[in-house]
């Protein structure tokens, strides 16, 4: 039905990039940085032209039937390549952990979502886990410390690894936050639903990030971090805000969430 | 709890929450030294994760043959002497425990802490029957003199500050003590409640556990109160939710060393009790008569109904205290006798969803609740069942379904999207200054608070084009 | 009443009986043996703990702050009304006491202080003799009987406790099992320190209805510490 995944003929594996619809309208720095650090760890990179959004808002809305529908686009669409990657933890887990939860046994599409959940990954963990890859020859003269997204830390055991990549940065100072696996308050449409209650958490994680005094804050998942950087701009923080891929990408010297380039 | 009423909304109630920085104060400091309590106990556990997985297995175990159990513990309690009455709702309990207290001819009623009790409604229940009812146990006692539901299961005037306690003992206590500390308070407390005490016709306890092999029932407390109420009344009466059961004394340990631990980070509390039937020959203190209600109220439909696995509860609180939601809004805001995780997934079926659809929702999905669990509820996931089910029968606001209606349908065809998409980045460009959104129609309940920072002039998949085109 | 027990089971086993798709229920002995195996795995569960030996171990979480119990030993349980006498001096309190009715503990001489086999509400001071104790936990435990009521643990300001070393269990079950086969108490009170309360505030107040102060003398600890 579907052709074969299969590498190229060098041994380098045909990798989907799930860019996410927030990195595809609000920071498309990632997305290429993504297909950057995906190429340096000898994947064959491409970009399915055809993707919109894992269905996420959706399913966590409740309305199965429709994230059931965005779900076999999405499986359809990707299936075909080796591996799946997207820089986000929250979208990679709905691939991963909630795609085949859609569908009753009898299903069809149940044994498909199975198999490319297992072929799912978050951009970091891949590389470090799958590829065991490291950047070499990146470079930042700043401090920064890191945010544990919880979709990515409890759902994908994303948390040793986005901290070993960064190490490997040279001159980069990673600072500890204080309670970094506490959740931001973004929670999808939470943040909108219950804006005052978002308001609130997000104000105690900005205190903490002020706190590590640190030139840089950095995480995984780009809902999680444009929360984090309004809130931090709207209090006249000087803190800069940047996806970890970007960093690893060697485009820590470009502009941060929200500033002009 | 029901006889309190609650004319406010949900998002009114959190409005007020927010507003009170001494309520903050206040769960800032109980819940704060909760978690590192409980953080410092189980870094000296190693063994945590294994003995969390024998809990929720002991607990599945019941679950499973929870009948057979429920039969069990019946009998040994009734061979031990106790009289057992079964309720299927809340109302019935409440009727069965009136009916026992005007037998036995009660005025005064001394009660030890018991959610099931706030759950049933047993306090507007005792009052409306015209027995007087005194809490013993010191944080019930607080929010009884002042009027106040339970704010959390483990701590329940924690929204309370000394100087509000101070206020309320002085009115109502009858020779209170000097109030200046807290030792004074507690000193205050303990000498006024003595008599009652002494007073009591008739003592009402919750249960921790249910043991099925002797018919006992299990209290974990730490004031004594627990015990005065139940060894010193002419009559003791138990309420329990028929999940509370374990087959042996052996497999309450296995779950007392994580219910301690995960309520308060103490390995064992002061008093662990298990009383079994009433006074036996020879004894010089104890109950004539010893009275065991047995209460559903919906524990069978969460059987039914894909709740089974939040049957496990044991009712710690650890949830609560690791849910950023709740340490921001308190108890109150829920609106019910359960707050925090455990609460909005049990109160959709207390309360009815269409009552109660806010709690399930005003959740992260973080998942940190599940984590700490020591029974290995999977909260996240009962929580969007009920999300789940308010969709599907309409509960859902016409807006939400639209909107997400509209995405749906535009998320389905790639080339709409990509117009949608690069116009909407386009419109919201509009909006902004120096890279930055500070208001934005149809965004308020964002740039309300936060800024929103301006989207590219193009889209990544619009710019990957243009790469891919030109090479 | 009836009605609503015969609802409740039909319900359980109409939703059990669901889950199980088809599936037979088990019959008791297959029950009883899943319970076994549960019970049987706590044992790889516990917290590292006892490598000491259960009387030091005891000893060790009985003053530990978590508990807040003082602690003493003697060599045998005629010393014991000496510690008591020690204790109520040290502590400013009269000579009087009410005394456990327990036939070992009226045996003793308790010259010089005045006992009574009557609590009161407000007792000052309590003397009483545990049937044990679980060194896990520092937990000292009373099996209500004519000779050991429960309000003597209850009422009292102050209670002064003797237990014998070689009564101690080990571990939380052991104490469970040492007790599975036999019938059980009206009330069994694992006691794990003094009352205490932190609900004002979260401070840490002692004596909140129970005694306030526990005072526990170990009866003929040995050399070698003692083990069941």
């Amino acid at each position: 039905m579907d052709p074969k995944p299969r590498s190229d003929d060098l041994g380098n594996p045909r990798v989907a990039l799930f860019v996410t619809c927030l990195v595809d309208a609000m920071r498309p720095q990632v997305g290429f940085a993504s297909m950057a650090l995906l190429d340096s760890a000898g994947c064959r990179v491409e970009v399915p032209v055809a993707q919109t959004c894992c269905g996420q808002p959706a399913l966590n809305s409740g309305d199965r039937s429709g994230a059931r529908r965005l779900a076999q686009a999405t499986i359809a669409l990707l299936e075909p390549y080796e591996f799946v990657v997207a820089p986000s933890g929250s979208c990679a887990a709905t691939i991963r952990l909630h795609y085949p939860e859609l569908f009753i046994e009898e299903d069809p599409w149940l044994a498909r979502a199975t198999a490319l959940a297992a072929r799912t990954h978050e951009l970091m963990s891949f590389l470090v886990d799958v590829r065991g890859w490291s950047p070499r020859g990146v470079a930042l003269d700043a401090s920064a410390t890191y945010h544990d997204s919880c979709s990515g830390l409890r759902e994908l055991n994303v948390q040793s690894q986005p901290r070993r990549l960064l190490a490997a940065v040279d001159r980069l100072a990673l600072r500890p936050l204080q309670d970094s696996t506490t959740c931001c308050g973004f929670g999808g449409t939470f943040c909108v639903k219950y804006a005052a209650i978002s308001n609130a958490i997000v104000g105690e994680k900005v205190r903490n990030i002020q706190a590590a005094g640190a030139d840089l804050l950095l995480g995984g998942d780009l809902g999680c971090l444009m929360n984090m950087a309004g809130k931090l701009h709207r209090g006249g923080s000087k803190v800069r805000v940047f996806h970890a891929a970007e960093l690893l990408a060697g485009m820590g010297t470009g502009p941060a969430i929200g500033e002009v380039p | 709890m029901s006889a309190v009423k609650k004319p406010l909304g949900f998002n009114a109630r959190v409005q007020a929450a927010l507003a009170d920085p001494t309520l903050k104060i206040a769960i800032d400091r109980t819940i704060g030294n909760a978690r590192t309590k409980r953080a410092a106990a189980m870094a000296q556990w190693p063994q945590f994760p294994a003995a969390r997985e024998l809990g929720r297995d002991i607990k599945d175990h019941v679950i499973a043959h929870l009948d057979h159990y429920l039969v069990k513990f019946e009998r040994n309690a009734r061979r031990s002497g106790a009289a057992v009455h079964w309720a299927c709702s809340g109302a019935e309990a409440c009727e069965i425990v009136v009916d026992i207290c005007r037998k036995a001819g009660a005025r005064s009623v001394t009660r030890s802490k018991s959610m099931l009790g706030e759950e049933i409604g047993l306090p507007h229940a005792l009052q409306e029957a015209g027995i007087e009812r005194v809490e013993t146990d010191l944080a019930e006692h607080i929010i009884q003199l002042a009027g106040d539901p339970p704010s959390h299961i483990v701590w329940p005037a924690m929204h309370k500050t000394r100087e509000q306690v101070a206020e309320l003992f002085h009115r109502h206590h009858h020779t209170p003590l000097p109030l200046d500390t807290v030792e004074n308070m507690v000193a205050s407390a303990r000498r006024e409640l003595r008599s009652r005490f002494l007073a009591a016709d008739v003592g009402i306890s919750g249960a921790n556990f249910l043991i099925a092999d002797s018919g006992a029932v299990c209290t974990v407390t730490n004031e004594g109160n627990a015990e005065l109420t139940t060894t010193l009344p002419r009559v003791h009466i138990v309420t329990a939710g028929i999940e509370k059961l374990v087959p042996s004394t052996a497999h309450a340990m296995a779950m007392l060393r994580l219910l301690v631990r995960s309520a308060t980070g103490a390995e064992f509390t002061q008093y662990t009790t298990f009383h079994c039937g009433p006074k036996r020959s020879g004894d010089l203190d104890g109950p004539a008569e010893f009275h065991i209600v047995l209460v559903d109220g919906g524990r069978t439909r969460m059987l039914a109904e894909g709740l089974a696995d939040m049957l496990r509860c044991i009712r710690c609180g650890a949830c609560m205290n690791h849910c950023v939601v709740y340490r921001q809004i308190g108890g109150h805001a829920y609106g019910s006798t359960y707050p925090g995780p455990l609460g909005s997934v049990l109160t959709p079926l207390l309360q009815g969803l269409p009552q109660s659809a806010d709690l399930p929702r005003a959740c992260t999905l973080n998942g940190q609740c599940q984590e700490v669990c020591p029974v290995a509820i999977p909260l996240p996931t009962l929580l969007r069942g009920w999300r789940d089910r308010a969709w599907s029968t309409g509960i859902e606001s016409v807006t939400a379904r639209w909107a997400l209606g509209l995405w749906g349908f535009v998320a389905l065809r790639p080339a709409l999207y990509r117009l949608a998409s690069a116009w909407a980045v386009r419109v919201m460009s509009l909006f902004a200054r120096d890279g930055w959104i500070a208001r934005m129609p149809l965004a308020g309940g964002w740039t309300h608070y936060r800024d929103l920072p301006q989207p590219p002039k193009r889209t990544f998949m619009a710019q990957y084009r243009r790469r891919r085109a030109r090479s | 009443m009836s009605a609503a027990r015969g609802t409740i089971l039909t319900a359980i086993r109409a939703a059990l009986a669901h889950r199980r798709g088809g599936l037979a229920e088990p019959d008791e002995a297959g029950i009883a043996a899943e319970a076994e195996l549960l019970r049987a795995r706590v044992v790889s569960t516990r917290p590292d703990r006892l490598e000491d030996g259960a009387q030091s171990a005891f000893l060790r979480r009985l003053v530990s702050p978590g508990v807040g119990a003082t602690a003493e030993s003697v060599a045998q349980l005629a010393d014991f009304p000496a510690a008591v006498r020690r204790y109520l001096t040290a502590q400013g309190l009269r000579p009087s006491v009410a005394l456990q009715p327990h036939p070992e503990l009226r045996a003793l001489d308790w010259s010089g202080i005045e006992t009574h086999a009557q609590i009161s509400a407000d007792e000052p001071a309590a003397v009483g003799l545990a049937l044990g104790a679980i060194a896990e936990t520092g937990t000292l435990v009373f099996h209500s009987s004519p000779a050991s009521p429960t309000l003597f643990a209850f009422l009292p300001a102050h209670h002064i406790v003797a237990v014998e070393a070689a009564r101690i269990w080990r571990w939380l079950e052991d104490y469970a099992d040492a007790f599975a086969d036999g019938v059980q108490p009206r009330n069994v009170n694992l006691i794990t320190g003094a009352s205490g309360t932190t609900d004002i505030e979260g401070a840490l107040v002692r004596g909140a209805h129970g005694p306030g102060r526990l005072h526990v003398v170990l009866v003929g600890g040995a050399a070698r510490d003692s083990n069941h």
